[in-house]
């Protein structure tokens, strides 16, 4: 099981591209979603991609989506090329892929569970590694980058996941006993 | 309803380099720039990062919204954290300081606002700017003026391994497959009347109505996918090293860039490590002395 994990073949070199054009395409479609009563903040649903690319097809296809993912949605967008929240992205497509082969059904509850528990680690640590490089790269302080960057980062983020990665779960689950692959 | 490149040829000098030499460049830029809060070494990498952001011959039209984000970021993080509330400083700027309102700042009203700016920290303020704002033009104009077709080539002889380099190749030439699919989906939930436009309620709402738009696009590309590896498995991808269709070549203005990126580096190391200890916060005495 472990190496089929971090295994990287023809497949995985596929569902990388797919998850990280996937995320890009959704994450600009879905641009017009604000939080309400906080203008400025828009939420990107397609964070749930790398995160449900990386419970189906391993850790390595869940970070590729959501770094290049990332990449290819700011260079739609163009808002240039911002390395540390491309890994930020990557990270927490990672973290849930490390379930990726560890069970047999996507919507048995456990599985679930299990998905949502590496979620929140997921985004609590890919949006800790992107928001710290601020202190790297802008100056700023602990405070500073806790309520200006890592706290509106990982609130939408958190939620997208929890809500939409169950759901792709649940959907991929009959897409597998349906087309019998 | 997308998905177009930001990237059009500007026949600029800044297309003429290798994309190799100008990632090198970037991240040399990105580190080196980093290592310094000195205004003059700062304001020395401010400079060459206009130079290289204005060789790419990009108008503002192309690049406002880029900007527009970078100058919200700026003013968050000087504005409010550096000269408002301090906490920007932290850790760079020593403790104290010269008070540019010693006796408080008079507001209406005969309000005393005893307000902590210091004359360090405005300076500090200008040091992020100069810092902030040329990583930004070096790393911004990277989509205007970088062909999304040469990214896989450009990792893979950077030394990225080949598959890798493939995955980012194919995942670029997937994204306007993968738009079409959206808008297929798209029109043929709106058929059915399905308004994306119109969506209120709150946010868990909002994103559960978004499940029929991410649902059928992600499970058609998941089967689309089985597909495309089984033809890749069948044609014996990954068995040898691949060929591409565009090839890289170095000239010697590359080369040249390419030693730049790696001297500036290392000067930059040298300059901060012992005995020059250079790139600390440093603050000009004129402006100390205007605090009495």
């Amino acid at each position: 099981m472990k190496g089929k994990l971090w295994k990287f073949g023809t497949r995985e070199v596929v569902y990388a591209a797919i998850g990280a054009a996937l995320y890009a395409v959704l994450a600009i479609a879905t641009n017009f979603l604000q939080i309400p009563s906080a203008g400025n903040v828009s939420f990107r649903p397609a964070v749930a991609i790398p995160m449900f690319f990386g419970v189906a097809f391993g850790p390595i296809v869940g970070f590729i989506s959501g770094f290049l993912g990332n990449i290819i949605s700011d260079q739609i967008s163009g808002y240039g090329f911002w390395f540390w929240w491309d890994l930020g992205n990557g990270i927490m497509g990672l973290i849930p892929g490390l379930m990726a082969y560890s069970f047999t059904s996507f919507k048995a509850q456990a599985t679930i569970i299990k998905a949502e528990i590496l979620i929140i680690i997921g985004v609590l640590v890919g949006m800790a590694v992107a928001s710290i490089s601020e202190m790297w790269v802008s100056g700023a302080d602990m405070k500073t980058v806790i309520a200006g960057n890592f706290i509106p980062s990982v609130i939408p983020n958190l939620i997208n996941g929890l809500v939409l990665v169950p759901l792709l779960m649940i959907a991929y689950d009959a897409v597998i006993s349906r087309s019998g692959r | 309803m997308l998905t177009t490149w930001r990237y059009r040829p500007h026949r600029s000098l800044m297309e003429r380099f290798d994309p190799r030499a100008r990632w090198i460049f970037s991240f040399a830029f990105l580190f080196s720039a980093t290592m310094f809060w000195d205004a003059r070494f700062l304001a020395f990498f401010f400079t060459i990062a206009f130079v290289w952001y204005f060789s790419a011959r990009t108008r503002w039209q192309e690049t406002k919204h880029g900007w527009r984000l970078v100058f919200f970021l700026l003013g968050m993080m000087i504005v409010i954290n550096t000269l408002i509330t301090g906490g920007g400083a932290g850790g760079v700027v020593p403790p104290g300081g010269k008070l540019v309102w010693t006796e408080g700042l008079r507001l209406p009203l005969g309000i005393i606002w005893h307000f902590g700016l210091t004359y360090e920290r405005i300076w500090f303020a200008l040091c992020q700017l100069l810092r902030i704002l040329g990583i930004s033009a070096v790393f911004l104009v990277i989509p205007y003026t970088m062909d999304p077709r040469v990214y896989g080539i450009t990792f893979r002889r950077l030394g990225l391994p080949d598959k890798l380099a493939y995955s980012m190749e194919l995942a670029f030439r997937y994204v306007p497959t993968l738009g079409r699919d959206f808008n297929t989906t798209f029109d043929a939930q709106r058929a059915r009347g399905y308004e994306l436009e119109r969506m209120g309620g709150g946010i868990i709402k909002q994103i559960v109505r978004v499940a029929p738009l991410v649902i059928p696009v992600t499970m058609n590309s998941i089967l689309t996918g089985e597909d495309v590896t089984n033809a890749m498995d069948l044609r014996c991808f990954g068995q040898q090293p691949r060929t591409w269709l565009y090839e890289l070549k170095y000239q010697p203005r590359d080369i040249a860039l390419i030693v730049f990126s790696v001297a500036m580096l290392i000067t930059s190391l040298l300059l901060t490590v012992y005995p020059f200890h250079f790139g600390k916060f440093w603050a000009p005495e004129f402006l100390l002395a205007l605090g009495g």
